[in-house]
């Protein structure tokens, strides 16, 4: 299992993508539960901000496109999460 | 414990004259009342102290156009805006925070490009008072314009420094303001990256009219100086040759094409808007190329009655607003004129060619 973020836009529009390999993590489980638990059709439509970033999440089956100001709660908790295994952190 | 003082109980419109203070006899006074301006008081309250009427105002009487009336706080490292502390009022003496005084003195320099050139009265030319918000969040790496104001990143450090130091951005910023005030462009797909390359072109005139520069003198650079010196590259964008600003083994190549050849169909970043806004970019420094002098006269006149001239579409294409700014050259200037010609030639360079257009657009 796989999950993917894809942060594009902001002023210097330049795209990130990090990824990671849940079966691999020493906390497999803790993942699976952060995954399964996100409100993945719950998503609204809103206006685009200037220059904020927009963020697409993948997780097969699922896949969302979120502008910044949506990424809170458990969706900022999985995108750091992503981040920090790729950064090292 | 901290051993700073809290002064919860000075009322605010106090605080701020005390933090105005410019006598070298008080500058202790003066910077604790500045650090502690916000710590406790109601937001509303601060929010009004930080834009006082002015000493002359009388109830009834209109204000002085022109006038400009800037704040820019401090959003400690949060992401709650505008921010904890008031770190600058207008009239305030320059702080220890280079980030702070940057985003005063740009705020200052796009005011005084749209007043002086333009006759407009700030953002939304009524005389909006003019706000910024600087160390927004941890590391982060983007400044955007949330509706209000103004918000700055301090970088991570590793790619990039922080986000005011480039003047360019700063008047990109707020040009969002005043696009936002005016043709109100959707953000997504082709309106959405004229939007975008309407706040270049006016970031990078704000920077221009600051330092004196002619077209031929100027960098036509947008963020200048954000990279760190570990990133092989100049700067974001470059409006003169989009696609040459950044080529780097880490962040890859500048994306921008310079032409419709190169237009680029994604999903990502709102249909694009910060990569094919190369295409518009240079279609203006086209025309300040075609003119010469300097680009905030004859071009950046043309963009900005076309932006606020009340024809542009909320959802105008490339070809709508190359149109636009055509008509805008013929009426200002008269059709077949030096500068309608260059307006045409230069959207004709960059695959938008159309026969020469005059009188009002149909956008």
């Amino acid at each position: 299992m796989k999950v993917s973020v894809s942060r594009s836009g902001g002023i210097a529009g330049i795209r990130v993508t990090w990824e990671v390999q849940v079966d691999e993590q020493p906390d497999a489980r803790s993942w699976r539960e952060l995954l399964d638990a996100l409100p993945w059709d719950e998503t609204e439509e809103s206006a685009p901000e200037p220059d904020r970033y927009v963020y697409r999440i993948r997780c097969a089956p699922h896949e969302v496109v979120l502008p910044e100001p949506q990424v809170a709660g458990p969706w900022k908790d999985l995108v750091d999460r992503v981040r920090a295994v790729n950064e090292g952190r | 414990m901290t051993a700073t003082p809290r002064c919860a109980i000075v009322p605010p419109y106090l605080l701020v004259r005390l933090a105005r203070l410019d006598d070298p006899r008080f500058a202790a006074a003066a910077e604790a009342a500045r650090r502690s301006l916000l710590r406790d008081v109601p937001l509303r309250e601060l929010r009004a102290a930080a834009h006082p009427p002015p000493r002359t105002f009388r109830a009834g009487t209109a204000r002085e156009r022109g006038r400009i009336d800037r704040a820019v706080w401090d959003a400690t490292g949060l992401e709650r805006l505008p921010g904890r502390l008031l770190a600058r009022s207008e009239g305030w003496p320059a702080t220890a925070d280079p980030a702070v005084n940057e985003a005063y003195d740009g705020l200052g320099e796009t005011h005084s490009l749209f007043w002086t050139r333009f006759r407009r009265d700030s953002i939304d030319d009524r005389g909006m008072p003019l706000e910024a918000s600087v160390h927004y969040g941890r590391k982060y790496d983007n400044a955007f314009w949330d509706g209000e104001r103004m918000v700055f990143g301090d970088g991570d450090g590793q790619v990039f420094n922080r986000f005011t130091r480039s003047l360019t951005v700063i008047g990109h910023e707020l040009t969002h303001g005043v696009t936002q005030h005016t043709a109100n462009l959707a953000y997504e797909g082709q309106s959405g990256a004229v939007n975008e390359s309407l706040s270049d072109v006016f970031g990078s005139l704000v920077e221009q009219h600051a330092a004196g520069q002619g077209t031929a003198e100027a960098s036509w650079l947008i963020g200048e100086g954000l990279f760190t010196d570990q990133v092989q590259g100049l700067a974001l964008r470059s409006m003169r040759a989009p696609g040459t600003a950044y080529n780097d083994d880490v962040l890859g190549k500048d994306p921008q094409p310079d032409s419709m050849a190169g237009y680029i169909d994604t999903e990502d970043d709102n249909g694009g808007v910060h990569l094919n806004s190369g295409i518009p970019n240079r279609a203006f420094y086209l025309v300040a190329e075609a003119l010469g002098g300097n680009a905030w006269e004859a071009p950046g006149q043309i963009w900005y009655d076309t932006l606020t001239g009340g024809n542009l579409r909320r959802g105008v294409d490339f070809a709508g607003f190359a149109r636009a700014t055509q008509a805008a050259a013929a009426t200002r200037f008269g059709a077949e004129s030096r500068e309608h010609t260059a307006v045409a030639s230069a959207w004709h360079e960059v695959g938008l060619g159309q026969s020469l257009v005059a009188g009002a657009a149909a956008e």
